[in-house]
């Protein structure tokens, strides 16, 4: 059967993206930042932990989806998906080799169970999808693996709840566990930490608030999805409510996880930055070492 | 009758909450269905052909998107917080910026009353504070 294995957290700011374009990445900004990444990249090209099949959770930055069509829990079933031109022409990353089969059954399988997923075919995938495989994959020819993508609104008003998402990721987990295929399969929650990308108040960071949203999505993920809306805008700014996305993939890691390594870096551009690696107490490896790596600015006090 | 939920959320004390926050504006429906158009135009520029158009003349193209006076001034002006006020949300005028080749850092930068270097040097010092801008009522 297949089996959710892992769950990885990752940015997905499209400054990454052009800093892998311009050459930039290894420089003195954003060096640290890949360095931090480093670690999970080592981990999934060896040693026998690539997926089959990533289910890669993020947000549609109005450009599949526009004011015309705003579905709040989505499902990419097509073979294929091509990055859009956001504005600056398509970024110049492989296509998105879906896995039709896997994301069909998810798709049957979350609607038996009450989540009535919207399913998409003819779909662009915007840097909230392709930069995290930047990341973590580099820049290979082809992604090594499968993806499906699963945007989730988070733009307009009101996004999913903590809790719904929570309990999202536990039937997603459900459903890829009764696949009868033999895959290894990886729930990917991306974007945040705590940022405002809009008004006076732009440029909000809150390490505090994002730590403690850390901690708790590792032990304590239950009392976590109950946050409401109004405290991750509050506390973590604006588009830091991306965050409830980070519950769907912890959701499916069921209830004990083990933290294999946690990355934490201020700024990413606008943003505050956290890669998580986790996976179900009950299969995990060994965490890496270091087990948490803190750069840029958040590397006062910390622990 | 499915089995009712123990507690419901009243919407308009959560819509309301959002107003509470300093120096944010919320993309509620209210704001999405005020924006409409403004967020229309601004998807037109994900294809080149219509930059090209828009780059030529920016306000003959914004003549065919149906916009009020106050949203064509705020484009022309790439006034962001005003464009915002009218309707705009800032992932669909990301087109708008990056068709004029701005990073988000600028047009982030740009509504806070900073200069591109005040805002740069802030984010390299950690970021904004979330001290005293979480509530206007609660004044922390
Ligand atoms: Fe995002």
């Amino acid at each position: 059967m297949a089996r959710v294995t892992t769950g990885i957290t990752s940015s997905h700011i499209p400054a990454l993206g052009a800093a892998l374009q311009t050459g930039t990445s290894q420089n003195e900004y954003w060096g640290p930042v890949f360095k931090g990444y480093q670690p999970i990249m080592d981990w999934i090209y060896g040693d026998d932990n690539m997926p089959d099949v990533i289910v890669l959770v993020y947000n549609d930055h109005a450009t599949a989806f526009d004011m015309n069509v705003i579905p709040t829990f989505s499902i990419g079933c097509a073979e294929k998906f091509e990055p859009a031109d956001e504005g600056w022409g398509p970024r110049p990353v492989p296509d998105v080799i879906g896995h039709p089969d896997l994301a069909w059954h998810i798709a049957q399988s979350l609607i038996l169970d009450d989540f009535d997923m919207c399913i998409f075919n003819d779909m662009k995938v915007d840097h909230g999808c392709t930069v995290p495989l930047s990341m973590i994959f580099g820049e290979p020819d082809e992604w090594p693996c499968k993806v499906i993508p699963f945007p989730v609104n988070v733009v307009t008003y009101p996004p999913p709840s903590g809790a719904r998402c929570f309990a999202l990721g536990d039937s997603i987990k459900a459903a890829v566990e009764s696949f009868p295929e033999d895959l290894n399969v990886h729930v990917w929650g991306t974007g945040g930490m705590s940022h405002q990308l809009q008004g006076p108040r732009a440029g909000l960071i809150n390490k505090e608030f994002d730590l403690n949203f850390i901690d708790k999505l590792i032990n304590d993920p239950e009392t976590l999805s109950k946050m409401p809306h109004i405290e991750y805008l509050r506390e973590s700014g604006s588009e830091g409510i991306e965050l409830v996305m980070w519950l769907i993939m912890r959701g499916a890691l069921g209830d004990k996880v083990k933290d294999l390594y946690t990355f934490y870096h201020i700024p990413a551009s606008n943003t505050a930055l956290g890669a998580l690696l986790l996976q179900p107490e009950d299969i995990a490896k060994e965490p890496l070492d270091p087990r948490v790596v803190h750069s840029g600015h958040s590397l006062e006090p910390a622990e | 009758m499915t089995e009712k939920k123990k507690e419901r959320i009243n919407i308009h004390e959560y819509l309301a909450e959002f107003d509470d926050i300093p120096g944010t504006r919320v993309f509620t429906a209210q704001r999405a269905r005020k924006g409409y158009w403004l967020n229309q135009f601004a998807m037109s520029l994900m294809k080149e052909e219509n930059r090209q158009k828009f780059k030529e003349d920016n306000a003959a193209y914004l003549e065919d998107w149906n916009l009020t006076d106050a949203q064509k001034k705020a484009v022309l002006a790439r006034d962001y917080n005003a464009m915002i006020d009218e309707g705009g949300n800032v992932y669909f005028l990301s087109k708008l910026f990056s068709a004029d080749g701005q990073s988000f850092q600028k047009a982030a930068g740009s509504m806070t009353g900073m200069t591109e270097q005040e805002y740069a040097e802030m984010m390299i010092a950690g970021g904004r504070s979330p001290e005293g801008v979480r509530s206007k009522k609660g004044g922390y």
